[in-house]
């Protein structure tokens, strides 16, 4: 089978999950409800109200920092696990130094309370 | 691969995690055990350098040398380390429940400043930058509640990640021309007789421009003052010994080891910014009244007297940088130590804070001319030494000029050194008490005296292991 | 056909946009910014030169990881600091930050 041909079915199949799922919904759910509260963008949660250029806690900035630090050190797992069976169990210890190393920073960054949402 | 011989950078990078680890086991307040850690640590790592000093091992293709140059510049920046800790203990009062982290930071600078040192790769030698130059954005910005560190560390933050993208706009060029990252494939590739190729060229002048905002070369200095004048005083003792040394490590490295072919090329270059910067650093430094930004323009120009050596590219300037960087160690980190115990006391960094120190702390006062006409080369202090050998580089290489602007240069810097000397000593004294000086920083200072007259006075054994540890083109 | 010398260009022009970037904005939010468009230009660079120049080595690919990576780190301090100096004076504005001459 070429890799065109591969591709085509694996358009087809992400194109048929969502439809599927939106089908079998539309099957099963009861008689939908109408009301005001529907229309709004977010059913769940708080309404927003006023401008939405307004200052943020500074929470969720720290959340952010921790977040992209963490985030963006993965990179280095990646080339990693491609080449995993050829880069042995050296490498493989190198990692686990590299984990424990930013498991570090995590542990710091929860005792500094940077994790804390209040 | 002997990866003993890899200890001391390991060790180095354990040791600020454990030390990490350690003040967050003890909060609030972190154990005092915290800093005799740091302290032994660091001197063990430095016993282990010197005792395997003459073993050289090459690791991963190339990528990471350990060799006299690496072991010469380790052990300045452990002893750099260790005497500003020792310096440091009551001016580290401010930091607070942040004292675990202060060391751990300065156990990473010196981590990043060891793997700078030891590079044989493009790719080692910018991680190693880099870890020491985020180490000291946290370390110039870590007194809070002074705004002028907070300020120092953003400043600092802006122009050096500014400086580092520059920097690394230049290695992809060099990357792109010699199709490798490793120094020793760099120099094979690009050793060809013909005119080096274009793109080369700026590539080398962008990363001419790096490396000069790292060592604070004038054009690229204006950083310098500012950060050095907010950061907290023993960072800025620091920034302005090993993180210069540790920038001139990586710029030999890059130049001789890399772009010796090139010589022709950036030797003219870096003659003309040494000038410059001598020039300007000691002028400007001749306007200054607060001590702390006077030793910043000092410390500018020191780094135009380094790249004399660098511009000579003969094995007498050559060995004259590794020389005169240690030397500069001793005498910068006694003049900032004496500056950092006059702030304790009296609160202030200005000319008037030194006035009547000679009456009240004689023995400061004492190390803080000698450290002080050390820097400025007077005989027979260290700096004098230090200067003979990269002035006499240059008049060899044929840059007789520049040696003559840098001792013309160096007899207006004595004025300015002076001033300092005047306020301690003939200065009107407002107060009397005597300053207290805790024993550790006793230590310190009476290293850096005993250094700087020993290596004034008898220069023959660091001269000849800088000899033996000097990287030729 | 697309080349070496278009993927030059364009860093080179990114480049160049984040040198004015740094340059001309005061806001030290944009700043940020303006050095992340820099050493993404310089990655661009890498990863080009790497598959057009250097093949086989994976060279410029690992020099892009590790500029990714520090750079991320960079901005985590930098935008820490940010936080820091604006609790204190109410802005990110680098004009404001006066109390040291440039």
């Amino acid at each position: 089978m070429s890799d065109q041909a591969t591709i085509g079915i694996f358009l087809l199949l992400t194109l048929a999950f969502p439809a599927g799922a939106m089908a079998a919904a539309w099957l099963f759910r009861p008689a939908p409800i109408q009301s005001a509260e529907k229309r709004t963008p977010y059913e769940c949660g708080v309404d927003t109200r006023g401008p939405s250029w307004m200052r943020f806690r500074v929470n969720y900035f720290l959340y952010a920092l921790v977040f992209l630090a963490f985030d963006v050190e993965t990179i280095f797992l990646y080339p990693w696990a491609v080449r995993f069976q050829a880069l042995g169990l050296f490498a493989f210890v190198e990692m686990l130094v590299f984990i424990a190393i930013l498991a570090l920073g995590l542990w710091y960054a929860w005792k500094e309370g940077a994790l804390q949402w209040y | 691969m002997p990866y003993g011989l890899l200890a001391p950078e390991i060790a180095v990078t354990s040791l600020g995690l454990v030390v990490l680890g350690v003040g967050l086991l003890s909060r609030p307040r972190p154990h005092p055990a915290v800093r005799v850690l740091a302290v032994s640590g660091l001197a063990l790592v430095l016993c282990w350098v010197a005792l395997t000093f003459t073993r050289q091992a090459s690791f991963f293709g190339g990528v990471y040398q350990v060799d006299s140059f690496a072991s010469f510049f380790r052990l300045l920046f452990l002893s750099a380390a260790l005497l500003v800790l020792l310096m440091s203990g009551r001016y580290a009062a401010r930091f607070g429940p942040r004292l675990a982290e202060w060391y751990a930071f300065l156990l990473f600078a010196t981590a990043g400043m060891m793997v700078m040192a030891g590079s044989g790769d493009l790719i080692a030698l910018y991680v190693g930058l880099e870890l020491m130059t985020v180490s000291f954005y946290v370390l110039s910005g870590y007194l809070l509640a002074d705004a002028r560190s907070a300020e120092a560390g953003l400043k600092y933050l802006v122009l050096g990640a500014l400086s580092s993208a520059v920097m690394l706009f230049g290695m992809s060029l060099v990357f792109a021309t010699a199709r490798s990252t490793v120094f020793t494939a760099i120099a094979a590739a690009v050793a060809a007789p013909a005119p080096s190729p274009p793109a080369l060229l700026a590539g080398i002048a962008l990363l001419a421009a790096g490396f000069a905002f790292k060592v604070a070369a004038v054009p690229f200095h204006m950083w310098a003052p500012d950060i050095y004048q907010g950061a907290p005083t023993p960072v800025t003792a620091y920034l302005a010994v090993a993180s210069k040394a540790a920038a001139f490590a990586a710029l030999l490295r890059v130049f001789l080891a890399a772009l010796p072919g090139q010589l022709p090329d950036w030797q003219p270059v870096v003659a003309l910014l040494a000038a410059v910067t001598i020039v300007a650093g000691n002028l400007i430094a001749l306007a200054q009244t607060d001590v702390k930004r006077l030793l910043a323009y000092s410390s500018i120009a020191q780094a135009g007297y380094l790249l004399v050596g660098l511009s000579a590219a003969n094995p007498y300037g050559l060995r004259g940088v590794l020389f005169y960087a240690m030397l500069y160690v001793f005498a910068n980190v006694g003049a900032f130590a004496v500056l950092t115990l006059v702030e304790v006391d009296t609160g202030g960094t200005g000319l008037d804070s030194f006035n009547g120190l000679g009456q009240r702390a004689p023995m400061l006062a004492m190390v803080m001319t000698v450290c002080l006409l050390s820097l400025a080369g007077i005989p027979p202090l260290a700096g004098f030494a230090g200067k003979f050998y990269l002035f006499a580089g240059a008049v060899q290489a044929g840059y007789l000029w520049l040696a003559f602007v840098g001792l013309l240069m160096s007899m207006v810097s004595v004025y300015y050194y002076l001033s300092v000397a005047k306020a301690m000593y003939i200065g009107p004294a407002e107060r009397t008490a005597p300053v207290t000086v805790p024993s550790p920083a006793r230590l310190c200072l009476w290293v850096c005296l005993a250094a700087t007259l020993a290596i004034g006075i008898y220069p023959g054994p660091l001269s000849a292991l800088a000899q033996v540890s000097a990287l030729l083109p | 056909m697309i080349g070496i010398s278009h993927y030059l260009l364009v860093a080179t022009a990114l480049f160049a946009i984040g040198a004015f970037g740094v340059v001309a904005k005061r806001n030290a939010i944009a700043i940020l910014m303006s050095i992340e468009l820099m050493l993404n230009a310089v990655n661009i660079n890498f990863v080009a030169i790497d598959r057009y120049l250097a093949p086989g080595g994976a060279l410029g690919q690992l020099f892009a990881v590790f500029v990714i990576a520090v750079a991320a780190a960079e901005v985590s301090v930098g935008l820490a600091l940010v936080i820091s100096i604006y609790r204190q004076r109410r802005s990110v504005n680098l004009d404001d930050f006066n109390l040291l001459k440039w």
